[in-house]
C-alpha cells in the first residue's frame, strides 16, 4: 500500500464523519447500476487468506462502454477485474463472495462452465504475454481451442480480421509465421488484444493494457480500444487518469478495497463527489 | 575530494580480494581437470590393451579315429577337440614328456579354443583327414606376457606362468606362429571365468534393458507427479509433507532402494531375481525424486503471464498445462532425467541386492531374463584375481564412460528439439 494513502487514509480518519474506510456499510458514490447491463456484481467481497481485498463493491459494466477503473496501487481494482472472467480461481486462498452476473446468469454458480466464461469474458494482461509461437498462431489458439472455425480459409479469415481489427495487420501480414515474442513491446500487447478479439468475447477486460508502453505505443492501444467499444465492452484498469479520461466513458474510483465513487467520467474528473476521489484527481496522492 | 579519496584507498584492497578469488576458482579448475585427465588416462591405459587378444598357431591333424571312423555330421560336434588340441601341442613340442610338464603345455591354449576348432571343422568337414594350421585363442596368462605386463625377472614361484612356459611362448614368437588380433570376443561375449573369453556384451544388454525400464517408468511416472504438484494441487499441509519426503528421498542411499526393490518385487510379489526389469524398476524408484524435483522447478521456471495467457482465452487447466507450460518445461524435465538416468546407469549397489550380481554367462534377450549391468560386470572384474581382468575392467569401465556419453548425447539432442527457439 502506497504510503501517502495511508497518511492521507489517516488524515480523513480524524477529520470526516463519513469515513468509508471504517464503515463496513459504505455506500458508494453516484450510480453503479446501469440499464441493460452486460454484467452486474453485487456485494462483492474477496478475502486472500485472512486478508480481505475487496469490501462489498457493486458495480455494473454497461454495453459497449468503456469502464476504466482507477485508484491507488493495492486498492483492489486489479482484484475486481480479474473476479470478471474468474481468473482469480487460480489462486488457492483467493475466496470471493457475492454475486455477479453475466447476461444474468450467475458466474459463480455451479452451472457455469470457466472456459465458456473466459470465451466470453476476454482479458488483456498488464505485460503482453503472446505465446512462445508464430502470429498467427497466438491468434489463431483460442479460435481452433473452441472449435470456432471449419475449416484452414475461415480460421484465416478470422485471424486476419481479429489482427486488422486490433491495428496490427498492416505491420505483420508479411511475417505470420515469425515468432510474436519477436514483436515489439506495443505490437506484442495488440496482438495479445488480437488474440483476445478473435475469439469475439462479450466483454474485454484490460488490466493496466499499457504500463509496459511507450507513449506512442499507448496512444495506437487508446485509439483501439476506442474502436473496440463499437462492438465490445470493455473494462480497464489504469494508473493513467489522463488514460481513463481518454478512454472512458464511465469511471470508477477504488480506494482501498473499497468502490468509493462511480460516475461519467467527465464529471468524476471535473467535479468528483468525494474527497478521496477528490484527492486523488488531484494528486494528493496516488 | 575526501570521499573520492576515501574510496580510492579501499581499491588497492578490492582488486587484490577480486584477483584473489578468481585464482582460488582458476585452480579449483585445474585440480578438477587434472583429476578427470588423471582418471580417464589411467583407465585408457590399462583398458586399451583389453582391444587387442593373442593368438597362437597349432598345427593341427584331424583324424577319422577322433569320431569313432565315422566323420558323420552328427559325430563331428561331438568329437573330442580338446584331445585334438592337446595331441597337436605334443606333436609340436614333444620335450614336454612329464606328466606336469604336459598339463603346462595344454595351458597355454584357451580351454575356450576347442569350440571354435570344433566350429571351423562342422562348417568345413572336408578337414578330416587333413593337416593344417589353426589360429587358436592362447590362454589369458599368455595373453598377459605377450602385453609386457608380467616380468619374467621376478622369481618363478611368485608367478602364475613359468618359466618353461615362457621358453615355449619365446619359441614360438620366433617362427611367427604367435600373433595379436583386435579382440572381437570381448564384444561379443558374455561373462566368463576365463578371461580371454570373457566379454562385455552381456553387461551392455543387461544395463540397455535396465534403463530403458527405469527411462519408460522414471520419466512419465515423475513428470506426472511433478505436473500435479506444482500445477493442480492444493498448496496445504499434505502437499507439503509429500514435498519434503519426496527431498528426502533423493537423499536416500541407493542401497536402501535396493532393499526396498528386494522386498517388495521379490520377496512380495514373487518377481523373479537378477532380472533387468527388476533392475530398472528399483532404479526408477531410486531416479524418481530426482526426475520429480528438476521437472518441477522446470515447471516453476515457466512464466505465469503465460499460463494467465492460456487460461485467458479459455484453455482449460490441462490444456494450458499440456499447450503452453509444458512444451517450456521440457528441455529443464529432460535435463532433469539426464542427471538420474546417468546415476541410474552408474548404480551398483541395488542392483547387488536384487541379485544381477549373479555370475551369467548367457546374454540377456528380454528384461525378464537373468541379466547383469555394466557398473555390477565392472565390480565383479574388479574383485577377479586373473591379471588379465585388470585390463578388462578398465575397457568395461570405458565402455560404461562411452554408454553414458550416448545416452546423455541423446537426451541432448531431444532437448534441442524441444528448445523453443525464441
Amino acid at each position: 500500500m502506497n504510503q501517502t494513502a495511508i497518511e492521507f487514509s489517516k488524515s480523513i480518519e480524524r477529520n470526516i464523519s463519513d469515513d468509508p474506510l471504517n464503515d463496513p456499510n459504505y455506500k458508494t458514490v453516484g450510480e453503479v447500476t446501469v440499464p441493460n447491463a452486460a454484467m452486474t456484481t453485487k456485494n462483492v467481497d474477496v478475502h486472500y487468506g485472512d486478508k480481505q481485498a475487496i469490501f462489498n463493491v457493486s458495480l455494473d459494466v454497461g454495453r459497449n462502454e468503456v469502464l476504466s477503473m482507477i485508484g491507488p496501487s493495492g486498492c483492489g481494482k486489479s482484484t475486481f477485474i480479474r473476479c470478471l472472467n474468474r481468473m482469480n480461481d487460480t489462486i488457492d486462498s483467493c475466496r470471493i463472495e457475492g454475486d455477479i452476473r453475466l447476461d444474468g446468469e450467475d458466474i459463480y454458480s455451479r452451472n457455469m462452465d470457466v472456459v465458456l466464461l473466459r470465451a466470453r469474458v476476454g482479458m488483456v494482461f498488464q505485460k503482453p504475454n503472446p505465446f512462445p509461437k508464430s502470429i498467427y498462431d497466438n491468434v489463431a489458439y483460442g479460435v481452433s481451442l473452441h472449435g470456432l472455425s471449419n475449416n484452414k480459409s475461415e480460421l484465416d479469415d478470422i485471424v486476419e480480421d481479429a489482427l486488422k481489427r486490433a491495428g496490427l495487420w498492416d505491420e505483420v501480414s508479411d511475417r505470420l509465421n515469425q515468432p510474436g515474442t519477436g514483436l515489439s513491446g506495443g505490437q506484442q500487447q495488440r496482438l495479445c488484444i488480437a488474440r483476445a478479439i478473435a475469439i469475439s468475447p462479450e466483454i474485454i477486460l484490460m488490466d493496466e493494457p499499457c504500463s509496459a508502453l511507450d507513449p506512442i505505443a499507448t496512444a495506437k492501444i487508446e485509439e483501439l480500444i476506442d474502436e473496440l467499444s463499437q462492438r465490445y465492452s470493455i473494462c480497464i484498469v489504469t494508473h493513467s487518469m489522463q488514460q481513463a479520461a481518454r478512454v472512458s466513458q464511465r469511471t470508477a474510483y477504488f480506494h482501498l478495497g473499497k468502490l468509493i465513487e462511480v460516475g461519467a467520467t467527465d464529471i468524476i474528473f471535473t467535479n468528483p463527489s468525494h474527497r478521496l476521489t477528490e484527492g486523488y484527481i488531484t494528486g494528493r496522492f496516488g | 575530494m575526501n570521499q573520492v579519496a576515501l574510496i580510492q584507498r579501499g581499491l588497492a584492497r578490492r582488486y587484490r580480494l577480486e584477483k584473489r578469488f578468481k585464482t582460488y576458482g582458476l585452480t579449483a579448475i585445474v585440480c578438477s581437470v587434472a583429476f578427470l585427465v588423471f582418471l580417464l588416462g589411467t583407465t585408457f591405459l590399462n583398458g586399451y590393451t583389453a582391444l587387442l587378444q593373442t593368438y597362437i598357431a597349432v598345427d593341427i591333424t584331424i583324424l577319422d579315429s577322433d569320431f569313432d571312423g565315422d566323420p558323420s555330421e552328427d559325430l563331428l560336434s561331438k568329437g573330442d577337440y580338446s584331445g585334438i588340441i592337446k595331441r597337436s601341442l605334443r606333436e609340436a613340442f614333444p620335450e614336454a614328456t612329464k606328466r606336469k610338464e604336459k598339463s603346462e603345455l595344454y595351458r597355454l591354449i584357451s580351454s575356450g579354443a576347442q569350440y571354435d576348432l570344433r566350429e571351423k571343422v562342422v562348417d568345413n568337414p572336408e578337414l578330416v583327414g587333413q593337416t593344417a594350421t589353426f589360429w587358436l585363442l592362447a590362454d589369458d596368462e599368455v595373453d598377459v606376457y605377450m602385453k609386457g605386463r608380467i616380468d619374467p625377472t621376478i622369481p618363478e614361484k611368485k608367478r602364475r606362468l613359468k618359466d618353461r612356459s615362457i621358453a615355449w611362448i619365446e619359441q614360438l614368437r620366433n617362427q611367427g606362429r604367435i600373433k595379436r588380433n583386435f579382440n572381437i570376443l570381448f564384444f561379443t561375449n558374455g561373462d566368463s571365468r576365463e578371461p580371454e573369453q570373457a566379454g562385455i556384451l552381456g553387461a551392455v544388454v543387461g544395463s540397455v534393458f535396465t534403463i530403458l525400464v527405469t527411462m519408460l517408468l522414471a520419466f512419465p511416472i515423475g513428470v506426472a507427479a511433478a505436473i500435479y504438484l506444482q500445477e493442480f494441487a492444493r498448496k496445504n499441509r499434505f502437499t507439503d509433507l509429500i514435498e519434503v519426503n519426496i527431498n528426502n528421498l533423493a537423499a536416500v542411499p541407493s542401497i536402501i532402494f535396493g532393499l526396498l526393490g528386494l522386498a517388495i518385487f521379490l520377496n512380495f510379489f514373487h518377481m523373479p531375481r537378477s532380472i533387468p526389469l527388476v533392475g530398472g524398476m528399483v532404479l526408477a524408484l531410486m531416479t524418481l525424486p530426482t526426475i520429480i524435483i528438476s521437472s518441477r522447478a522446470a515447471l516453476g521456471a515457466v512464466p505465469p503471464s503465460i499460463r494467465e495467457a492460456a487460461l485467458g482465452v479459455g484453455a482449460s487447466p490441462v490444456q494450458t498445462v499440456l499447450h503452453h507450460v509444458l512444451p517450456l518445461a521440457m528441455p529443464g524435465m529432460l535435463t532433469g532425467t539426464i542427471i538420474g538416468l546417468a546415476q541410474a546407469l552408474g548404480e551398483t549397489a541395488p542392483l547387488l541386492v536384487i541379485g544381477m550380481v549373479a555370475f551369467i554367462v548367457d546374454i540377456p534377450s528380454s528384461p525378464m531374463d537373468p541379466g547383469t549391468a555394466l557398473p555390477v560386470q565392472i565390480y565383479l572384474w574388479a574383485d577377479s584375481p586373473e591379471r588379465a581382468f585388470v585390463e578388462r575392467t578398465s575397457a568395461a569401465i570405458m565402455t560404461l564412460l562411452l554408454f553414458l556419453i550416448a545416452i546423455n548425447g541423446l537426451i541432448v539432442l531431444l532437448r534441442k528439439k524441444f528448445e523453443r527457439r525464441w
